[in-house]
This record gives C-alpha cells, sequence and structure tokens, in this order.
C-alpha cells in the first residue's frame, strides 16, 4: 500500500454525559489508501457515525475526549489549531450527511451555500464562485442546474437534495469524502442512483471515501473494502468480497445471516442473533461480542487482545480465523 | 353478503380514496388537492400475508391509516367477512371495526404512552372492549411473556426505558390484546437494526401461526416483503400498479415499476453490483400527478397513449394482474406484448 490517506490508530472517543462517561469507540485502527472506498459497516450505536464525526474533529469540545492518532494526508488532524481544522475541513476532507434538510442552512440558497465553501477554500471571486458552483451542480446531474442554483433547500426533493449535498462537499475537491448513511433516508429507485453518482465522482476526482452505512447491501454496492463495528471497535476488516463470502467474526456471520436476503425459504426462522448490543456506559476490556455469541468459551471474557492481521484479512477475536 | 362463502376473503377493500387539502387560500378553501390514495381496491385471505410496496408518497401508510379509520377515507368501503365495517355502521363503528384489525407503527416510542408503564398501556384495549382490570392485566402479563419479554421484569417500565426492539415487541403485544383477526404492520421493521430485525421478524411468524393471523406487511424493503409475503401489491403514486403471488411477482415483474423497484435493490456480491440506474429522478408530487398512467413521465416504454389513457388494473396471467397499457391488447398500445414475452 502506498502512503495512506488516512490513519487511525487507537482511537478512543469518550463523551461525557450527565449520566457518566459513554465509551463510543474504544480503540479502532483504520487505514484508507488513496482512491480507496471503505464501507463502515454496524448497527446503531456501534460507534460508526461517532468515528467518522472525529476524523473531521466535528465533536463538541468540551464534552468529547478522543485519544490515539489520527493523520489525513499526513498532517496530524488531533494536533490541530482552529485555523487548521477550517482548512481542513472542506479542503481535504468533506463529508455528506444523513439528512441533507439538517445539514443545509434553510435561509441560504443552495448556490449561496456552494459559493461560501469554494470562496473560503479557494479565495475566488464571487463570480468564479458561482461558476464553480454551476459546474458542480451539473456533475451531480441535477436537472436545470441554473435554476436550481438559486433554490432553497426545502424547494428540493430528498434525492435533488442529497445530490446538492454532494455537489457542496466535492466542491473544492477534497481528498477524503466521508459519507455518512447518505442514501438511507432516500427511496430505493433513487439510492441506486445516488450510490452510482457517487462512485463515478470518486473514480473522476480520485478521491478516497469512508462510507458508512448499516446495510450490507449498500456495503457491497459501493466498498472495495469493509470495517465491521461493533460496540466502539472494529471487529473485522478486509476485502468486501472475502468479507462477505466467508466473514470470520460470529458477529459479522450473525449480521449476515440476520440479513433477509432475496430468494431465502419463508418457512425457515432467521438466524437472529440473540439479545442486544451492550451499553456503552462501561469500558468493555472483553469481547463485548461474548455475552451474545454461541462459540463464546470462558477465555472470551478475558480481556481482549489487539486485532490479528491474516493476509489481507484483519479479525479481533480469540478463536483463531482457521477454526472457522 | 352477509352470509361469507368459505372461499370469500377475511379483508376486502373497495375504491378506497382520500384527498388532502395542499394550502388554502383566503377563504380558507383548498388551494389543492394531494391525491394520496386514488381508488385502491383488494381482497386478502384468512391466514395470509398481503405485502404493500412502494416508495415515500406512494400512499401505503394512508391506505393503512384509512383502513383503520385513523384518517376519514373520502370514499370507498371495507369488509370483513363481508360485512361492512366504518363510519355510518352500528352505534360505535369504531370499536367493532378495531376489535377485528389493529396495527403497529413504525416508530416504537412515538407509538406507546410515555406516561404509562408497559402493563397499562397492554391493558387500556381490551378494557376499552369490556375486559375487567384484572383480567386485562393479567392478560397483559401472559403477552408481554409471549412476546418475548419477562413480565416481572417488563411490566412496570415505562417506554423511554426500553430498547427499540423491546419497544417493537410491546406494540405488537398491544395489538394482539384485543384479539384481533387482521395485524397491519405499518414499517413495523424497518427501523430496527437487522440482528433485532430478525428477531421480530420470527416473532411474528410464530404469532401468526398461533393467533391465526391475517398481516398487511408495509414496507419499502422489498427483500423483506419477499420473505414474509404470500402476495404482493405494488402501489405508485396513490394507485396499485401490480399485485400477485410473491414468487411470480419477483421472478417476473408485470409492471415497468415493478421492474425498476426490484433492479434498485442492493446487490449481494460484488459480482453482482449495478452498473446502472433503471430510473432516473425522484418519484414524482402527489399534488399534481401525471395525467394518463401516472409512471410515464419515467417509463422507458411510455408512448402517447401511457399520457392520455389511465390503465386500469387487469389480470394478465395466473392471479397476477397489473395497470400498463404494454399489457393489454385493446388498451392503442403500438407495440402490445404478452406475458410470455416479458424477460423474467
Amino acid at each position: 500500500m502506498s502512503h495512506p490517506m488516512v490513519e487511525v490508530r487507537d482511537l478512543r472517543v469518550t463523551f461525557r454525559s450527565e449520566e457518566g462517561p459513554i465509551y463510543a469507540v474504544d480503540g479502532v485502527d483504520l487505514d484508507l489508501a488513496p482512491g480507496e472506498t471503505l464501507a463502515l459497516l454496524g448497527e446503531s450505536g456501534c460507534g460508526k457515525s461517532v468515528t467518522m464525526k472525529s476524523l473531521m474533529r466535528l465533536h463538541p469540545a468540551h464534552k468529547t475526549r478522543i485519544e490515539g492518532s489520527i493523520r489525513i494526508a499526513g498532517e496530524d488532524v488531533l494536533a490541530m489549531n482552529a485555523g487548521a481544522l477550517s482548512r481542513l475541513r472542506g479542503k481535504t476532507v468533506a463529508m455528506v450527511f444523513q439528512e441533507p434538510m439538517l445539514a443545509f442552512d434553510p435561509v441560504f440558497t443552495i448556490g449561496e451555500q456552494i459559493c461560501e465553501a469554494v470562496r473560503r477554500h479557494e479565495g475566488c471571486s464571487g463570480a468564479d464562485a458561482r461558476a464553480r458552483a454551476l459546474e458542480m451542480l451539473e456533475r451531480v446531474q441535477i436537472p436545470s442546474a441554473r435554476k436550481r442554483l438559486d433554490a432553497y433547500p426545502h424547494e428540493m426533493s430528498g434525492g435533488m437534495r442529497q445530490r446538492a449535498m454532494i455537489a457542496l462537499a466535492l466542491s473544492c475537491q477534497p481528498k477524503v469524502l466521508l459519507a455518512d448513511e447518505p442514501t438511507t433516508a432516500l427511496d430505493a429507485t433513487v439510492q441506486i442512483q445516488v450510490l452510482l453518482l457517487l462512485k463515478e465522482l470518486q473514480r473522476e476526482m480520485g478521491m478516497s471515501m469512508i462510507f458508512v452505512t448499516h446495510d450490507v447491501g449498500v456495503a457491497i454496492e459501493v466498498a472495495d473494502r469493509t470495517a465491521v463495528m461493533y460496540a466502539g471497535r472494529v471487529i473485522e476488516q478486509g476485502p468486501i468480497d472475502s468479507v462477505m463470502r466467508a466473514p470470520w467474526h460470529p458477529y459479522t456471520q450473525g449480521l449476515l445471516a440476520a440479513t433477509v436476503h432475496p430468494g431465502m425459504d419463508r418457512r425457515q426462522a432467521l438466524n437472529a442473533i440473540p439479545g442486544s448490543p451492550p451499553q456503552l456506559t462501561r469500558r468493555i476490556p472483553e469481547c463485548a461480542f461474548a455475552p451474545r455469541c454461541t462459540l463464546a468459551s470462558a477465555s472470551c471474557h478475558d480481556p481482549l487482545p489487539p486485532a490479528r492481521m491474516d493476509g489481507d484479512r484483519l479479525l479481533r477475536c480469540i478463536q483463531p480465523a482457521s477454526a472457522r | 353478503m352477509n352470509t361469507p362463502t368459505p372461499s370469500a376473503p377475511l379483508l376486502q377493500v373497495l375504491d378506497l380514496k382520500k384527498h388532502f387539502p395542499a394550502g388554502r387560500d383566503f377563504f380558507g378553501r383548498p388551494r389543492q388537492w394531494v391525491r394520496a390514495v386514488e381508488g385502491v381496491s383488494f381482497d386478502v385471505h384468512r391466514g395470509r400475508t398481503l405485502g404493500i410496496v412502494g416508495e415515500s408518497g406512494c400512499g401505503k401508510s394512508t391506505t393503512a391509516r384509512l383502513l383503520m379509520h385513523l384518517i376519514e377515507p373520502d370514499e370507498g368501503r371495507i369488509r370483513i367477512r363481508g360485512q361492512a365495517f366504518g363510519h355510518g355502521v352500528g352505534r360505535h363503528p369504531l370499536t367493532a371495526l378495531r376489535k377485528h384489525m389493529q396495527m403497529v407503527f413504525q416508530d416504537s416510542y412515538a407509538s406507546l404512552n410515555p406516561r404509562l408503564t408497559i402493563e397499562d398501556s397492554i391493558a387500556f384495549g381490551p378494557q376499552i372492549h369490556g375486559v375487567a382490570a384484572n383480567a386485562a392485566r393479567a392478560l397483559a402479563r401472559d403477552l408481554l411473556d409471549r412476546v418475548g419479554l419477562k413480565p416481572d421484569v417488563f411490566i412496570r417500565r415505562y417506554p423511554h426505558e426500553l430498547s427499540g426492539g423491546q419497544r417493537q415487541r410491546v406494540n405488537i403485544a398491544r395489538a394482539l390484546a384485543i384479539r384481533p383477526e387482521i395485524v397491519i404492520l405499518d414499517e413495523a421493521v424497518s427501523a430496527l437494526d437487522k440482528s433485532v430485525q430478525a428477531q421480530v421478524l420470527n416473532l411474528l411468524a410464530e404469532l401468526k401461526r398461533e393467533f391465526d393471523l391475517t398481516y398487511l406487511f408495509i414496507s419499502h424493503d422489498l427483500n423483506v416483503v419477499q420473505y414474509v409475503s404470500d402476495e404482493v401489491m405494488v402501489m405508485y403514486l396513490g394507485q396499485v400498479v401490480e399485485s400477485g403471488p410473491v414468487a411470480e411477482l419477483y421472478s417476473r415483474p408485470l409492471h415497468p415499476y415493478t421492474r425498476a423497484l426490484l433492479e434498485s435493490v442492493p446487490a449481494q456480491t460484488p459480482g453482482e453490483r449495478r452498473q446502472h440506474a433503471v430510473l432516473e429522478g425522484d418519484p414524482p408530487n402527489p399534488i399534481a400527478p401525471p395525467a394518463g398512467c401516472r409512471f410515464h413521465p419515467r417509463c422507458p416504454h411510455a408512448e402517447p397513449v401511457c399520457a392520455q389513457q389511465v390503465p386500469a388494473l387487469r389480470r394478465v396471467t395466473g392471479q397476477q394482474v397489473a395497470a400498463c397499457h404494454r399489457l393489454q391488447p385493446d388498451s392503442g398500445y403500438s407495440r402490445v406484448i404478452t406475458f410470455e414475452e416479458l424477460p423474467a
């Protein structure tokens, strides 16, 4: 692998809350190569969105503790001051959120919001920024783009708003795009359009992308590699086809078995994973999945050793991969 | 029609219609109408599951609410076992209707009263229907146990103390407390994580057998609908465009919209990745739906006739019905095709 675009080491994110600390992310390592797409896959509360927001330091500083190291394009994100951070956001890393209606400012037009980002980062004139904004709206295939520049977010449909959000995110040609469930709120026929658009733009612009999703099918559509998260940790990582073909971690196996596939025999019950994910109000030194795991043995309740690499796959489980 | 024949459907829905006013002028008259549900008819037989699919704004949830009379239909009739239900029928039309039909909603939290304990929430319905308070509470305990929640642990809890999956189990228990024959599941598992969703789907299958239930399963998740349904009905902008037995509909969809919907489901393996999107653009607004076939502006096969005439829902083969000019020989469509010519 060439020099990684994103390098996360032992990331720990703890939130302060009225009920005490929440250990949302507990020792995450991630690497993202230039031009690569990584799907961060997991269920609600597993820490996937928290990890993403940490990459841009979007968490409120006064109630968040971030430990470990995050390097993006060679720069140490956790050491950055406010000025360096605002240069990073939008220019080096940009983010697309699940709900564009909340991510856009409702009182400014789409065009104004894209122009603001372009002028801020590129220091160009208003006319040049508007030309760039128009070009971006055309690239994300918004029909009658010139007219849409002067539209307010509420005047657009969900699919068009998400395209506009992508146009905004890509307007300063970031090296890394973080996409946090960008198609979850969209209808099926629109979701596939946006997924294909993202992939196409990524290829054209040579970006790296981290794509957060809970949907296995969406991960398969977009990703080169996947990292599966559970209770604040990455428990399995590897090329998407090999992880999907032969998942190693009992949680990944359970998640795939519990997902309804086309053509399943309906007389057969689904292989649901019993129980539910743990509360992260205490630090869990052992394997957090052990209470729900059918393969768990006594040693699974000892502190969890670091992840092991096996070829291009990574596994965080004391049972050896060869045992599967 | 008061004595049902053995083959009569349990639930018959006839020409259901609902238009909502959108914006009002100075005199309080509606400026426009959202044609949310436009003439929906279907039958469901006892013990079957009818899956209803479609994208947002297609009217599937409005249809569910109209059936329950949570919203008053403008037109249309509902018959259960051949007997009419709804407003104007009997002295307590809604009580009678809801004795037969209950509903589970998508938002498990919003559909429970935050000030009632789980026990009170479940026991409330039976008491309205004349069950004594003690018996209703006993029933609540039994049902909680049946949906996989230990009564001693959960009975005194409030909704906010439960996880999403647990709350949805409570909602299912509450729906069953009145011993309905029909349960409408409106995106009831959509908000749950996959591992929890599988548990609830298994539970729903068990309960269906045990209580001899008939389900209306409304969802945007085509994989889940395929797994749970016997029959499937596809809606687009307030109308039914296709319906039929699940295996036939999924293996050879008749309507171009059904086909597009099925081809938009993400791949199962990287080798099957989609290369292009079947449809362009978003579903149009139901405020001013396109004339003729409502799907024609997005349809790859549209001809002038599609913009002029509304296609009727007609039987194409076996139990499969579709509303598409392309499949109806006398429609005026130039290149009418037969079922056999449709690609599988």
